[in-house]
């Protein structure tokens, strides 16, 4: 059985996936695997800016959103034509013959990666390029185009460990997606801290981060630039103590990881003598 | 498969594969081979070629890194940036031109100047529309207008821009085929390309270090990604963006995959830039924003610093540097009473004094390499000069050369600068910034295109001056502005029009892009209506930009319409030489660059004398006779036929070719710079002497508030009513002003922004408190404006730009509201500063410069401009050939 890897942590931004996606299924028909994509406004691979953070504490991740081929597909259940149907290897594919244009796998989809072509009058997806997977193809044409190796294809056996250090978009819907997320941009807390007498960013300063229990949930030092991060939260309620000898330590409370935030440059005072 | 029988059968199957490369610099270099796949005259896909396709790897000696315990493996496919892969859509764009044009109120008949019917109406150039007119009668009035201009005026009076930014192809090369053409008429009056990457670094850094011949380190580029990654602790990155100008430029996405190893190798990234821009989103261990062009400002206070502190290599300094002490006297205010510390910088460069003075610790603490990628916000603004100077000098103080210190550019690197050690005669091996191959291929001998330094007219305008020589009808400068010229040039005087010569009269442009990526396009639209100009003769495959001017307009195809033969020799994974193979029949009645100037000599009676005789085939076969392959014992004639590409083996030896500037560092009097001293010149006595009164390059680099050329500092009193300074890079999702048609990339967030009325606009990056203060929400429509003109654009809120600043990309086609004052399409160069680069710098300057946004009211400029808004445009993307059309034309 197949399976895909996304490491957003290796993904450059630079849409080469969702462009050779284009590439391979606008104007291409591959019945009986798929059908023409339209022109626009389809992304059977679709790639999404993530701007994390304010100035001048920003990253951004780039997201990918594509069908995750689940063992217990609701798409495949939910279609009353007996349109889909998964493969040996894994693939869910959508027979575009067959296929009535009911919309019932769209509203089943809990990924929201089924797309209406209306010109056809036909529900569309991802199809792994299966078309070339047929014809001796090792990987899909996003896979061949991606330059960084943020996206890999293949046996599931091959890529277990990376598998075993992956999780999955909504495991909640518990529906055995074949798409494994390294990287799943979480929240972050970053900020900077200096000396406003000295007009100097304060090195080495102790940043404990605690929730909303009063737990202790990360510390860390403070670089060069007086810069600290803290990635990978939760969502929730933070509050945060910086210290560093010599300095009367600051609390400060309430910060919402609703967003990703940078908290600012902190002012740190020297400790009377 | 080396049968004929198997060609014939190849041939007549309806699937091929072909290769293409998919570069875009237009210099019959190529890079980032792709495989093409056709069935039944279609372009199926375009893909990454695999090097391993028909080779085993042990075949080219695959290169790998190894540094701090890591290895550094990239995969064996041709590292192709998304442009390539959407490639096709430009080939099938709606904006092709498919056959000759004529604009219909342009008569050849009509004397020069003359209006109203049966005349030449130059006055509606950019306003009247075109019909189609037969190959027959477009070669008879395109050789007639040759001929009439050379007899009245003289070859001078023919202006060729034949150079600039485009696909990378050989014998059919997208610029200068008219070049070979007036060389046979006796000359012709050349636009010069100024170095329109590299400006501050052509005008400035030359004068530090030498490094022809733009300034950048190419020269002593050789082993420079292997030397960041065993030495360099800090990398900084001042304007740069890998993740975006290699794309188009050879480099593909290798430098993609490289920070990112940096990375893994615990070399700290530091990205100095007024935007977040696409490299520091992902690769950034610090981002620090600066405002648009006063990189010098904070670049000042850093050798304040470490003067102060002694946290300099004074050893280096003594040994290899001369002029410090002049250097330094300006630095610590012995010059002007002004110090140039932290404080006085932060309100400059608006850094905070203490970031500045973390900054010159690390710097002054950890080996340190500050890379480029050309094209960004630090050298393209006023007096670029000083920004690139100053960040030699920096080097220098921190021992230049020294492994892991040195200044790194991640596109295109050696492959300039041994053109410039070719040109000198001067010994050497020139590398790659990757490990090199063993041959260096290039297929030049069959290229048919323009070549920077090989054909240097007499007659000669530096492109940022086209439009005020063409009103003015003089000029009176210092340097040529040739981007290939070596340092002297720019003491040379030239003047123009030549003692006893003619002004120009006729252009002749396969190059039509001066609108939207050089120096106040408005200004050359006005320009371009001269009456003095009796002819514009344009050759393009699709209709943009400045085609719009055109009297005449000849359609040229695609690299998938022709054969070709390719090579790459760019600092890239693999060189490779490769046969283009025509992919597609050409597109309606279009021929390629060469063969429509080949029509045009055979309508001249040259056409024997310019082809010389060959085929397009034979040239092919010059070509592959020229790269050496042969010769060495690597590919035969056969095997390339057969395989179609052939991977050069890397050089087992790579590794010990020098790397960066080391010898320099070790041993400067042996390996000197190509200074007059031979040393780093932080005070430069022949700008001294040359130029005494130059107070915007001076001899030691300065800080130059404002001049007589340029006033676009936030200090400014146009700063009340233009609050804002413009930054403008090299397109992440173009390359210049190619590909802005492809929908697909309009599709992408920052890739266009779709405006109520269904139009893209093109993307303009404000800070969500820049946006609040004027109403502004993301996906409105916005107007950037200052005394210059007006540009509309579509609003892109976000954290990834700083306050006090608003971003778009260059490029973007010209989509004229009001010719010459309002455009729709997005072209912000059409208001940048008219001036040059400074008054001894003829470069241009299309970022760093003053404007306002406001929020646009699309209603009322619709009622205003009904004419403009109903021009037909495609939704994907956007504008198309039918809007040119005159009335009636659309049916035929």
């Amino acid at each position: 059985m197949k399976a895909m890897i996304i490491d957003i942590t290796k993904c450059n931004g630079c849409y080469a996936c969702q462009i050779a996606c284009k590439d391979e299924h606008v104007a291409n028909d591959w019945t009986p695997i798929a059908k023409p994509q339209p022109d626009t406004g389809q992304f059977w691979m679709k790639t999404k800016d993530i701007v994390r953070g304010q100035v001048p504490r920003v990253k951004v991740a780039y997201m990918h959103h594509i069908c995750q081929h689940c063992d217990e597909a609701p798409c495949l259940k939910a279609c009353k034509m007996g349109a889909i149907y998964k493969r040996e290897d894994g693939t869910v594919i959508i027979d575009p013959v067959k296929c009535s244009g009911h919309k019932l796998c769209i509203d089943a989809c809990p990924y929201g990666v089924i797309y209406y072509n209306n010109d056809l009058q036909i529900a569309q997806k991802c199809t792994w390029c299966a078309h070339l997977l047929d014809k001796g193809w090792k990987e899909p044409r996003c896979v061949d185009s991606c330059p960084t190796g943020a996206l890999q294809f293949g046996e599931e056996e091959d890529l277990k460990d990376l598998i075993a250090r992956a999780e999955m978009l909504l495991p909640e819907a518990n529906v055995g997606p074949r798409i494994y997320y390294i990287g799943l941009p979480k929240r972050f807390v970053a900020g900077g801290v200096y000396d406003p007498e000295e007009d100097e960013c304060v090195e080495d300063a102790t940043v404990s981060l605690k929730d909303a229990a009063g737990k202790e949930v990360a510390t860390a030092k403070t670089d060069g630039f007086g810069d600290f991060w803290f990635d990978g939260l939760g969502v929730g309620v933070y509050s945060m103590r910086v210290e560093k000898s010599g300095y009367v330590p600051i609390e400060i409370i309430d910060i919402s990881t609703e967003q990703d935030i940078n908290i600012g440059d902190l002012e740190l005072s020297k400790s009377a003598q | 498969m080396s049968s004929d029988s198997d060609a014939r059968s190849r041939e007549n199957a309806s699937e091929k594969t072909v290769i293409k490369g998919a570069c875009f610099s237009g210099f019959g270099d190529n890079s980032t081979p792709t495989c093409v796949d056709v069935k039944d005259n279609k372009i199926v896909r375009i893909r990454p070629l695999h090097w391993d396709w028909k080779y085993e790897p042990e075949d080219f000696n695959p290169w790998k890194y190894e540094a701090r315990g890591k290895t550094f493996e990239p995969p064996l496919k041709a590292p192709v940036p998304p442009h390539g892969l959407a490639y096709k859509k430009r080939v099938y764009s709606p904006n092709r031109i498919l056959y000759p044009l004529k604009r219909v109120d342009w008569d050849p008949a009509g004397a020069p100047g003359s209006t109203g019917p049966g005349g030449r109406n130059p006055q509606n150039r950019g306003i009247s529309k075109y019909e189609r007119i037969s190959w027959d009668e477009a070669l008879d009035i395109v050789a007639a207008e040759i001929r009439r201009v050379v007899d009245t005026y003289g070859p001078e009076g023919v202006l060729l821009q034949a150079e600039g930014h485009s696909e990378g192809k050989v014998i059919h090369a997208p610029h200068g085929c008219s070049t070979y053409l007036m060389n046979l008429l006796g000359g012709y009056t050349q636009q010069i390309r100024n170095p329109d990457s590299w400006e501050g670094w052509y005008w400035g850094a030359k004068h530090v270090w030498g490094n022809e011949p733009v300034g950048l380190n190419f020269e002593y580029a050789s082993n420079m990604y292997n030397d960041v990654a065993k030495n360099t602790e800090m990398l900084i990155c001042q304007g740069c963006d890998q993740e975006t100008t290699p794309w188009g430029f050879g480099g593909g996405t290798l430098p993609s995959l490289l920070s990112y190893w940096y990375t893994d190798l615990g070399i700290k990234q530091i990205y100095i830039s007024p935007d977040l821009n696409y490299a520091a989103a992902v690769h950034a261990d610090k981002w620090i924003p600066i405002l648009p062009n006063t990189d010098v400002a904070l670049q000042l206070a850093l050798a304040y610093q470490w003067i102060v502190n002694d946290t300099y290599d004074k050893e280096y300094v003594e040994t290899h540097v001369v002029g410090f002490e002049k250097f330094a006297d300006y630095v610590l205010g012995k010059e002007d009473g002004v110090p140039k510390t932290p404080k006085w910088a932060s309100e400059k460069c608006g850094v905070p004094s203490r970031t500045i003075k973390a900054l010159a610790k690390q710097w002054g603490s950890k080996r340190t390499t500050v890379a480029h990628g050309q094209g960004g916000p630090m050298i393209r603004g006023p007096y670029s000069s000083e920004p690139a100077r100053m960040e030699v000098c920096l080097l220098g103080m921190q021992g230049l050369g020294k492994p892991g210190v040195n200044q790194l550019n991640f596109v295109e690197g050696t492959m300039l600068g041994s053109y410039n050690r070719v040109r000198s005669g001067r010994p050497g091996v020139v590398g790659m910034q990757t490990p090199a191959s063993i041959v260096r291929p290039h297929v030049g001998a069959a290229y048919r295109g323009y070549i920077p330094f090989m054909w240097k007219q007499e007659s000669l305008i530096p492109k940022p001056l086209l439009h005020d020589v063409i009103d003015t009808g003089s000029y009176d400068i210092y340097g040529s502005a040739d981007q290939m010229d070596p340092v002297d040039d720019q003491f040379k005087h030239y003047v123009y029009p030549l003692p006893g010569k003619n002004e120009i009269h006729m252009m002749w442009s396969d190059t039509p892009c001066f609108t939207t990526c050089w120096n106040d396009g408005n200004a050359f639209h006005r320009s371009m209506r001269n009456p003095k100009i009796e002819c514009i003769l344009v050759q393009h495959p699709w209709m943009e930009n400045d085609c719009l001017f055109a009297d005449i307009i000849l359609p040229s195809n695609t690299k998938f319409e022709t054969s070709d033969i390719g090579a790459d020799h760019w600092p890239v994974q693999y060189n490779c030489v490769y046969l283009e193979e025509q992919a597609i029949e050409p597109r309606g009645e279009t021929m390629s660059d060469y063969e429509v100037v080949v029509a045009i000599a055979d309508r001249l009676g040259l056409k024997e004398e310019y082809t010389q005789g060959r085929s397009v085939d034979d040239w092919i076969k010059v070509g592959f006779d020229g790269s050496g392959m042969e010769k060495a014992g690597l590919c035969s004639w056969e095997e390339i036929q057969d395989k179609k590409y052939y991977v050069i083996p890397t050089d087992p030896d790579w590794e010990k070719i020098p790397h960066g500037m080391i010898e320099f560092y070790e041993d400067p009097e042996k390996y000197p710079m190509t200074t007059p001293s031979g040393k780093l010149e932080f005070y430069s006595q022949r700008l001294a002497e040359n130029f005494p009164d130059d107070m915007e390059r001076p001899p030691v680099p300065h800080w130059v508030e404002k001049s007589e050329f340029h006033d676009e500092r936030l200090s400014s009193e146009r700063a009340r009513t233009y609050t804002l300074l413009v930054i403008s890079n090299h397109p992440r999702w173009r390359v210049h002003a190619q590909m802005d048609d492809v929908n697909w990339f309009h599709e992408i967030e920052t890739g266009k922004v779709r405006g109520a009325d269904g139009y893209p606009y093109e993307p303009v990056w404000l800070h969500p408190s820049e946006a609040e203060k004027r109403g502004i929400k993301n996906g409105d429509v916005v107007t950037i404006f200052n005394e210059r003109g007006k540009v509309l654009g579509g609003a892109y809120i976000t954290e990834r730009i700083m306050p006090g600043v608003v971003y778009i990309d260059h490029g973007a086609r010209y989509d004229p509201i009001v010719p010459g004052e309002l455009d729709r399409g997005g072209a912000i160069n059409t208001i940048c500063p008219h001036k040059t680069t400074s008054k001894n710098c003829a470069g241009m300057v299309t970022s760093g410069f003053l404007a306002e946004v406001e929020r646009t009211d699309l209603d009322a400029l619709r009622k205003q401009y009904p004419e403009a808004f109903s021009r037909p445009f495609d939704r994907g993307s956007g504008q198309t050939f039918e809007r040119v059309l005159h009335k009636g034309e659309e049916t035929r």
